[in-house]
């Protein structure tokens, strides 16, 4: 308990002074945000004019900081879009709810914020291994050990398996046949199972999980002192985070019939480390600007940083970037070890980034990342149920909208809307501005939350939206964005490239305000059929 | 809109660009097509594309080439867009051995999947990293030679070779194209009915969205 009293007693003084200076930086920010007056979405106007303050926000909660009334009012707001740029830092709290009962209380919050900042060190210290494992023996030749290891991270005892002396395998990849992996892992007894309870594992996680945000007021670095106080809450061991908890199969009814094709992957830890490290350095430089502490790294702590996850090629970046890539490598490694079925696959350090950029602990921005990807996981699964759904959920909405469109998408054979894929996969990120991107993300948080935690539709909000919560606002917003370009794609496009080429130039060309109205339009007109 | 379809050309010859992650295919591209690069560009999500139309031979040839994401998770998705394919630039990095001894894995695909005609192009890419060397270009030579391969290495930072690289493609392509065409008059001048030889696709949109899901077991 000592880590507990250490973490609250030391509360919220440096967060004030932090709030002070990110306030001061999202003005200098936003100065450079285009004015939305420009634009004609009544949304803009009504954002500006209601975006919720610093004081109101804390208004929401009682003394024990719980929401008064289980988070209804902050979901409406957040639903409605209002809470504008000067609620960034707000918005931590928005993405980081998602790991955690809206109902709990500061102390509540303060206890699994030391299990969660422990779980994600042993996932971090689990990432080491590997990582030094494969440093070992040079790239190619240790593959296959690591691969082993990796497998044998969510076996029971947790131990690596040293297959060095295996030629056959080494040379398996030398030829091109990486497929031993996942051989391997069927080998260890119930691989499949240890997927779906690593699944398992991660509803469990958005239940429990609970952080601190700053908000709440407590401190956010982490202590020494606590780990050994936390060791003794989880358990020292990794093996302990695969624990089957009676895994609820028909949430995931394909994957199990879909082990072969699992298996047809090459896909190995070290390939997702070797991928990881590739897009961790090409993240968006512009963002840095949003960012509370990446102006301020230092040459040395960047470099430091990018030794100790093992990253290169990064000279032509600047220090901030360095420093962020080296936590990209560090969050999305430890993803993958925490949820193996989906491991890496680019587009993830898509949504990572924003995440990144407006947390500093990393282990926050983990938990934010699992709660993120607890419906987006879906969408990068390697038999693509979770995206094709989403592609013929697009095309009925469209169908159902405008027939005339969709029966001219059909005519190009476009009806699948795989043009969309992109849009679908990173949830806008590519179209979108840093800014833009967190409106949509938020928005579409506190649908699902709405609908998670039972929030109906209220008609106390300031503004009554018409539309109800839906799972599925990205596509609605997706569709939306497709139907604006309606009248392009009818009359000018002959074929289903045109239509992917538009579809993939649409950066800085879409007003994420009109977008979520025209959505909600479609929402209220569509749910029921949908 | 800019893209409007026009017919100011001969032919339209479509193009895949493959490789592992990070080697740089799509660099490759804008540097062909839009004479841009950027160390930074974004990983490539699904398919991308763009065109660029240059004379062959006093020919006016549009060549539509398809970017692919590299990871072997979007591989389902890319391999679809080998259908129609009549080129493909396989992409690899001098400076990672590993992107080099999968180009055979990346040749397997384009078997399984593209027109068994399709010209290749091997491209050893980041040649001006010669300090960081770890693929000799005696070994690409050797194994484009091996598997009848074309062979250059590239540059998309220093802009090297990748001009010639793509018109080298299309020129094969267009002397293979005019080659069938006249074996295809000569046929329908000798047996009536036309040829079989004539069907060139060359755009074939309408496989590419309906077969993402094939199965690239091999």
């Amino acid at each position: 308990m000592k880590g507990l009293r250490h973490s609250r007693s030391s509360s919220s003084l440096p967060l004030a002074s932090s709030w002070i200076h990110l306030r001061s930086l999202l003005i200098v920010a936003s100065a450079t945000v285009p004015d939305r007056g420009s634009l004609r979405s009544p949304w803009s106007r009504r954002k500006r004019k209601h975006a919720l303050s610093h004081r109101r926000w804390h208004m929401l909660f009682s003394s024990e900081g719980k929401f008064h009334d289980g988070g209804i009012k902050f979901i409406e707001k957040v639903r409605s879009g209002l809470m504008g740029l000067s609620a960034v830092y707000e918005r931590l709290a928005s993405l980081s709810l998602d790991c955690y009962d809206l109902n709990s209380s500061h102390t509540e919050r303060n206890v699994t914020r030391v299990q969660i900042r422990k779980k994600y060190e042993t996932l971090r210290r689990k990432c080491h291994q590997l990582l030094s494992h494969c440093h070992k023996g040079n790239r190619l030749d240790t593959i296959n050990e690591v691969s082993n290891s990796a497998s044998s991270c969510f076996d029971e005892h947790c131990e690596f398996h040293d297959s060095q002396d295996d030629p056959s395998a080494t040379r398996n990849i030398a030829e091109g046949n990486l497929y031993n992996f996942k051989v391997d892992q069927s080998v260890h007894n119930g691989s499949d199972l240890f997927s779906l309870c690593n699944l398992e594992e991660i509803e469990d996680e958005a239940e429990i999980v609970q952080f601190d945000n700053y908000p709440w007021g407590t401190e956010s670095s982490t202590s020494d002192e606590d780990e050994d106080e936390t060791e003794s809450l989880l358990g020292s061991s990794i093996s302990e985070m695969f624990v089957q908890h009676d895994p609820k199969l028909t949430r995931i009814p394909s994957f199990r019939g879909d082990f072969t094709q699992y298996n047809r992957t090459s896909e190995d830890f070290a390939t997702w480390q070797r991928i990881i490290r590739l897009d961790a350095i090409r993240a968006n430089s512009d963002w840095v600007v949003y960012s509370l502490n990446l102006t301020s790294v230092t040459k040395e702590k960047a470099l430091q940083s990018a030794a100790s996850v093992g990253l290169k090629s990064y000279e032509h970046l600047d220090p901030c970037m360095i420093y962020h890539a080296a936590r990209m490598v560090a969050v999305l490694e430890a993803y993958a070890v925490y949820d193996p079925e989906i491991g890496y696959c680019q587009g993830m350090s898509d949504l990572l980034s924003p995440i990144l950029t407006i947390m500093d602990e990393d282990h926050e921005a983990f938990w934010c990342f699992v709660g993120f990807m607890r419906k987006a996981r879906h969408n990068f699964r390697l038999d693509e149920v979770g995206i094709q759904k989403q592609l013929s959920t697009i095309s009925k909405i469209i169908k159902c909208k405008d027939l005339h469109l969709y029966k001219h998408l059909e005519k190009l054979q476009a009806q699948d809307c795989f043009f969309a894929y992109r849009m679908v996969l990173v949830l806008f990120r590519r179209e979108l501005t840093f800014e833009q991107t967190m409106s949509l993300w938020e928005v579409m948080w506190a649908d699902q939350t709405a609908i998670r935690s039972g929030i109906r539709k209220s008609a106390r909000g300031r503004i009554k939206l018409r539309a109800p919560p839906t799972d599925d606002l990205l596509l609605y917003t997706v569709a939306a964005c497709v139907l604006q370009r309606r009248k392009l794609i009818v009359e000018r496009y002959n074929s289903m490239d045109e239509i992917l080429r538009e579809c993939n130039n649409m950066a800085g060309t879409l007003d994420v305000w009109r977008l979520l109205d025209d959505a909600h339009d479609l929402v209220t007109s569509l749910h029921q059929k949908i | 809109m800019a893209h409007r379809v026009d017919h100011e050309y001969d032919y339209l010859f479509k193009i895949v660009l493959i490789g592992d992650s990070g080697v740089g295919k799509s660099n490759i591209l804008s540097r062909f097509t839009r004479n841009e690069f950027s160390l930074d560009s974004k990983s490539t999500i699904g398919v991308e594309f763009a065109t660029k139309t240059l004379q062959i031979e006093a020919k006016t040839v549009k060549a539509q080439i398809w970017d692919t994401a590299g990871q072997e998770r979007y591989r389902a998705i890319t391999s679809a867009y080998y259908r129609g394919a009549v080129g493909a630039l396989l992409v690899y990095d001098i400076t990672k051995k590993q992107t080099f001894d999968n180009v055979q894995r990346w040749l397997r695909e384009l078997r399984d999947h593209a027109d068994s005609n399709i010209v290749i192009m091997m491209a050893g890419n980041k040649s001006d990293l010669t300090h960081l060397r770890a693929v000799s270009e005696n070994d690409g030579q050797e194994f484009a030679e091996k598997e009848g391969l074309s062979f250059l290495e590239t540059s998309a930072l220093e802009s090297h070779n990748v001009e010639k690289a793509f018109q080298t493609v299309l020129t094969e392509i267009y002397h293979i194209i005019n080659k069938k065409a006249l074996a295809a008059q000569e046929a329908a001048r000798n047996s009536g009915p036309p040829g079989q030889g004539t069907t060139i696709h060359v755009v074939d949109s309408s496989d590419a969205g309906s077969s993402k899901s094939s199965c690239c077991s091999s």
